[in-house]
C-alpha cells in the first residue's frame, strides 16, 4: 500500500534542486541533504526491507543509526543504514532481505 | 603511532561541551561521531543544503540555537580532529580505540577517553511492534529536526515517562495530525505536589510541562492516562492499533480495549543509557531501578572504574541536555587540571558553581523520575508470539521455552536463542531479555549477569579493517596434507 503520508514541511525552507535515484528500479525524487529513508518515506514507501527468517516487512524505527531496521542495498553494497546515508543522483537503492548475502548461512 | 591526549566518543551536547572546555586549555582532542553532523540527538538540525529563509516554529529557540552554534564551532578548532560518519567499533587495553570510516579507518592511543554516547529509545515489545510505520519518539523527532518531514494523516502516540508529552507536543507543533496520546502510568497528584518546590526553582520546566498538556488538550487531542497499545496490525505497514487500559502491575482490561485506524504509531517509552562502550572497556555498572537502565559507576570526577576513562551525559543515566553539558564541561576541566594545564585554584573557581548547579538539577531530575515510579510492568503485553529480538526474529515464547528447560545463564540463553546477536547487538532487546529472565527466575535485573559486549560494537565492513596499514605477510603454502588433522590424513 503506497499511501503518500509522510510529507515534507517546506515552510520557510528551500530544498534546492530535486534529483532522482532508483528504488528497486523505480525513480524516486529527493533533494540534496536528504537521507534515503526520508526520501522514500516522503514518496509513500515505508517498507524498507524484509526479514531473513520470516520474510516480514521492516522500516524506519530508531532514527539514530542503532537498530539497522532501515538497512538497504545501496549501489550493490548491503547493510547500509538508509536513515543515515544521503541519497544522491542515480543511486541504486534496493530492499534488502535479512543479512543481505546471497548465500544462505 | 597515532596518539591523542583526549578522545571523545560522541558529538552531542555532553561531548561537545567537554571538547570545548578541554581545547580551551590547550589539550588536543579527537571527536568520534557516528553521525554526519555534530549535535547528537538534541541538537540535530537540517543539512546545510536546505536554505532557510524564514524561521519557523520547528526551529530551536534563539537560546538553544546560540548554544548549539557555540558547541558546533569546536569541531573546526585547529586543535580538534572531528571525525564524522565514524564508528568506534573497538576499545582495547591501554585505551586503544579502533574506528571505522572506510579507507580512513584506523586506531589511536588516547591518554584520556570521555565516553558521551548518550541514549536510545527503550523498546517495549507488543504484537506488531516491528511493522513499518511503528517508530520511536526519538526517531520521528530526529526526522522532523534533520529532514523536516512529518508523518501522516493518522498518528497515534503511545508511551510513558517524562518525555512523552513533550514528544507529542513537538509532533503537534510540527503539523502532525495526532489522534490521541496514550500514557501508560497514572501519576497521582500527591506525587506531583512533592516535586513542586523543585519545579518552582526551575520555572521553565514547570511551565513547559503544563503548557504542553494544555496545548494538546486545547487542540482536541486527548491525553489518556493508564492506557497503552495492546497490538498493532497491518500488511506492509501499520494500519490499525488496539489500545487497552493497563495498571502499574501490568494488569490489562480486555473488556475496555479500543480499535483505532492509524497510519503511524509513535512509541515513546523513555530512554536507555548507551552503555556498550563502557561495558566493552570493562567499567563496572549499577542498575538504576527507577529509570530501568544500567549505568556506569563513576567517581565524583566523572571517572569510571577504568582509570583515564570518563563518562558524561545520558549514557550515565538519563538526565537531559543541561546536565550533559555541565558534566562534559567539568570532565574536560578536570582532565585539564590533571594534565597540569590549569592550576587547581583556577579550576575550582569554575568547578564550584558548576557543581552546585549540577546538584540542583540532579535533585530535580530524580524527583521527576519518581513521578513515574514504580514503572509499569509491560511484560503482560508480550505474548509468546511477540518478537523480542527484532534482528534475529526471536519470540518471547522461544526464550521462555529455554528458561523452562532450566537454562538460566544469560550468555548461554543468548547463544542458543540468538537474542542480541543481530545487527543491533542487543540494543533493542537486552532490556526485554533481562526483564523476562528476571520474571521467570523471580529476581531483579541487576541480579543477572548481562551478556558480554564484544567488538565490533556496531556492524562494520571487512573493508574497514583492510584499509588499515597492515604489515605485508605471505600466505603459508597450502598442501592437501595440511588441511586435515594428522590422524585423519591416511584414511
Amino acid at each position: 500500500m503506497n499511501t503518500n503520508n509522510f510529507s515534507r514541511v517546506n515552510e520557510g525552507l528551500d530544498r534546492g534542486e530535486a534529483f532522482e535515484f532508483l528504488f528497486d528500479g523505480k525513480p524516486v525524487k529527493a533533494y540534496p541533504g536528504e537521507t534515503i529513508a526520508a526520501a522514500l518515506m516522503s514518496d509513500g514507501q515505508c517498507r524498507l526491507g524484509t526479514t531473513e527468517k520470516m520474510g516480514n516487512p521492516r522500516g524506519f524505527y530508531c532514527g539514530m543509526g542503532i537498530c539497522w531496521a532501515c538497512r538497504m542495498i545501496v549501489d550493490g553494497q548491503p547493510n547500509v543504514r538508509s536513515c543515515n546515508m544521503l541519497a544522491s543522483p542515480g543511486m541504486r537503492v534496493e530492499t534488502q532481505r535479512g543479512l543481505g548475502s546471497e548465500v544462505k548461512l | 603511532m597515532n596518539e591523542v591526549e583526549l578522545a571523545i566518543i560522541g558529538a552531542g551536547p555532553g561531548a561537545l561541551a567537554a571538547a570545548s572546555e578541554a581545547v580551551s586549555h590547550g589539550i588536543e582532542v579527537a571527536i568520534f561521531d557516528d553521525n554526519a553532523m555534530p549535535g547528537g540527538q538534541y541538537f540535530r538540525r537540517f543539512p546545510s543544503t536546505f536554505q532557510q529563509f524564514i524561521k519557523t516554529k520547528l526551529d530551536h529557540d534563539k537560546k538553544d540555537k546560540a548554544i548549539a552554534d557555540n558547541l558546533f564551532s569546536v569541531t573546526t578548532h585547529p586543535k580538534v580532529r572531528y571525525l564524522s560518519d565514524t564508528v568506534v567499533w573497538g576499545l582495547f587495553d591501554k585505551k586503544l580505540l579502533a574506528y571505522a570510516r572506510g579507507k580512513d579507518s584506523g586506531h589511536i592511543h588516547a591518554e584520556n577517553i570521555i565516553i558521551a554516547t548518550g541514549a536510545y529509545d527503550r523498546c517495549i515489545p507488543f504484537p506488531g511492534w516491528t511493522l513499518p510505520g511503528v517508530m520511536t519518539a526519538g526517531g520521528v523527532q530526529n526526522l522532523i529536526k534533520s529532514q523536516r518531514i512529518i508523518p501522516g494523516k493518522k498518528v497515534l502516540v503511545a508511551g510513558n515517562g517524562p518525555m512523552l508529552i513533550a514528544a507529542a507536543y513537538t509532533l503537534h507543533k510540527a503539523g502532525v495530525n495526532v489522534l490521541e496520546v496514550l500514557e501508560a502510568s497514572t501519576s497521582r497528584l500527591n506525587r506531583k505536589m512533592r516535586i513542586l518546590p523543585d519545579l518552582l526553582m526551575n520555572p521553565s520546566l514547570l511551565y513547559k510541562g503544563l503548557a504542553y498538556r494544555a496545548t494538546l488538550m486545547k487542540a482536541g487531542i486527548p491525553v489518556r492516562s493508564g492506557q497503552t497499545v495492546l497490538e498493532a496490525s497491518g500488511g506492509d505497514r501499520v494500519e490499525e492499533v488496539i489500545t487497552i487500559p493497563i495498571e502499574t502491575t501490568g494488569k490489562v482490561d480486555h473488556s475496555r480495549s479500543r480499535r483505532i485506524i492509524v497510519d503511524t504509531l509513535i512509541v515513546g517509552f523513555g530512554l536507555n543509557s548507551s552503555i556498550e562502550m563502557t561495558k566493552l572497556i570493562g567499567c563496572m555498572h549499577t542498575w538504576d531501578s527507577i529509570q530501568g537502565t544500567f549505568k556506569p559507576i563513576r567517581s565524583a570526577d566523572f571517572e569510571t572504574t577504568v582509570p583515564g576513562v570518563f563518562a558524561v551525559g545520558d549514557c550515565t543515566g538519563i538526565r537531559g541536555v543541561d546536565i550533559a553539558m555541565i558534566e562534559g564541561r567539568l570532565a574536560g576541566l578536570i582532565i585539564a587540571m590533571r594534565m597540569g594545564r590549569i592550576s587547581s585554584n583556577e579550576a575550582e573557581k569554575i568547578i564550584l558553581p558548576l557543581r552546585s548547579k549540577l546538584l540542583r538539577l540532579n535533585s530535580l531530575h530524580q524527583k521527576m523520575d519518581h513521578l513515574f515510579e514504580p514503572p509499569t510492568n509491560f511484560l503482560s503485553l508480550v505474548t509468546d508470539d511477540t518478537l523480542i529480538c527484532r534482528c534475529e526474529e526471536v519470540t518471547a515464547g522461544q526464550l521462555r521455552q529455554l528458561l523452562r528447560k532450566g537454562i538460566f545463564d544469560m550468555n548461554r540463553l543468548k547463544s542458543l536463542s540468538r537474542i542480541g546477536m543481530g545487527h543491533c547487538q542487543g540494543r533493542n532487546c537486552f532490556g526485554t531479555f533481562a526483564a523476562i529472565v528476571a520474571q521467570e527466575l523471580n529476581c531483579k535485573p541487576d541480579d543477572l549477569t548481562l551478556p558480554r559486549v564484544r567488538q565490533p560494537l556496531k556492524p562494520i565492513y571487512v573493508g574497514d579493517l583492510l584499509h588499515e596499514d597492515l604489515p605485508p605477510y605471505e600466505l603459508p603454502e597450502l598442501k592437501e596434507s595440511n588441511l586435515l588433522p594428522t590422524r585423519w590424513q591416511n584414511q
